[in-house]
């Protein structure tokens, strides 16, 4: 037996592109608070206070000479030592990364010393920045949130009609009848231009229309996603709460928790769920109060005429 | 029986309509106000007769593939209704009967 070697997920290959792309200076915090070689440590803790940080870069002309963290801040008041200068409780040999270096770089300094912040130096190892675990968090999420933005974009702008690939993201808000549809129109047209039959497009509208209805009229607000191939549509809805109590209730043809103005809307009939599930080939709805709720609707492509109703 | 038959015998007055409507062939007749049921219905060809004067039953319709949509009762129906009719090629049509009487003409049209 030979055990096939496991793919990565293109996601984690998206991530592992993306942080040996960025550059730690386009991660790091740029304006560092900073104190000198006579300041005392009583004058760091308050930094620290007033600032809501956990370390501090001692700095001799624009050079890192040593770092105050906050295990160093509670020896020294162990020792009732606060009068003391940084320099008798700074830790001096400070490892610092330049900030033309990827940012791979960064995280295999993370995981090979314990430290938790890294002063970040430009090439006349003056001190530029400040690298925590948090700023290459919040800088993967922008980036991966750009990149999935141009992402939509590419397949905005590139429509080729031969080509049945699609994945499409919408996001949807609470109540907002106005949008709630444009994202069901849009994929319907998308496949009408591409020849699907008449019942073939049916089928998928009103599934992915359900969906896109439920999450305006009942949920918190979420998303729905298409992706699509030569072989099958896949419709997922994802929002953000509240959660359906008794699933297979809703399941049920009639059931419904929809308030007055849903009504008033033409919907809230207890039908949607029931009609997604009649229409797909495929179908599975997972929900936790508090949490949220996920729909996957599939409809294959390949169907014989008589097989589609 | 087209489209243009159908306006004549109801006496409908024309919201929108994409070139060539008054020859659009109508092979069956839903009426409902619940988005929900027209939703469920599995119709080639279909016209459907709303109250519902919204841009969701605008939207409901072009989902499951009709190409009519007749507001009965009267109601008025807003710029955005026309805008989305324009955008899903949807004839939109408006009469004074209400559906009850627009489904009896129709069916009277039809010797049923």
């Amino acid at each position: 037996m030979d055990p096939k070697p496991k793919e990565p997920l293109p996601s984690s290959l998206r991530v592992q592109e993306l942080i040996c792309g960025l550059k730690i200076r386009e991660v790091m915090t740029p304006n560092v608070i900073t104190v000198s070689r006579t300041c005392t440590m009583r004058d760091v803790q308050t930094l620290m206070k007033e600032n809501s940080i956990t370390g501090v870069p001692v700095v001799d002309n624009s050079r890192v000479v040593g770092i105050i963290s906050m295990n160093d801040i509670m020896n020294a008041l162990e020792k009732g030592a606060m009068k003391d200068a940084v320099t008798h409780w700074m830790m001096g040999e400070v490892q610092t990364l330049a900030e033309d270096m990827p940012l791979s770089f960064a995280i295999s300094a993370f995981n090979k010393f314990s430290f938790r912040r890294f002063p970040v130096v430009n090439k006349k190892n003056e001190l530029v920045g400040i690298l925590t675990f948090r700023n290459i968090n919040l800088a993967l999420i922008r980036e991966l949130s750009r990149q999935l933005r141009e992402m939509e974009c590419q397949h905005e702008a590139s429509i080729d009609l031969d080509s049945l690939e699609l994945v499409k993201v919408y996001p949807l808000h609470r109540y907002d009848f106005e949008n709630g549809g444009k994202a069901s129109s849009e994929i319907k047209k998308f496949l009408k231009e591409r020849g699907l039959s008449a019942k073939l497009l049916r089928r998928i509208a009103v599934a992915s229309y359900e969906l896109e209805i439920n999450l305006v009229a009942h949920s918190t607000g979420g998303m729905l996603s298409f992706d699509i191939n030569k072989e099958r549509v896949k419709i997922s809805s994802h929002d953000r709460g509240p959660g359906i109590v008794d699933v297979e209730q809703a399941l049920t043809e009639g059931f419904s928790t929809a308030n007055e103005w849903i009504r008033s809307q033409g919907f809230g009939a207890g039908m949607g769920l029931p009609n997604v599930k009649r229409v797909s080939d495929e179908f599975a709805i997972q929900s936790t109060v508090g949490m949220g709720t996920m729909v996957n609707a599939i409809i294959y492509l390949n169907v014989k005429e008589e097989n589609e109703d | 029986m087209t489209l243009m038959q159908i306006a004549d015998v109801l006496e409908a007055e024309l919201a929108y309509g994409p070139k060539g409507w008054q020859k659009v062939s109508v092979e069956s007749v839903f009426s409902s106000d619940l988005m929900s049921d027209v939703l469920m219905s599995d119709r080639e060809g279909m016209l459907l007769i709303t109250s519902l004067s919204t841009e969701q039953s605008i939207r409901s319709a072009g989902i499951v593939g009709s190409e009519v949509v007749l507001i009965a009762n009267h109601k008025t129906v807003t710029e955005g209704m026309i805008q989305l009719a324009k955008e899903l090629d949807i004839t939109l049509l408006l009469t004074k009967f209400p559906k009850y009487e627009s489904c009896i003409r129709l069916g009277r049209f039809l010797g049923l």
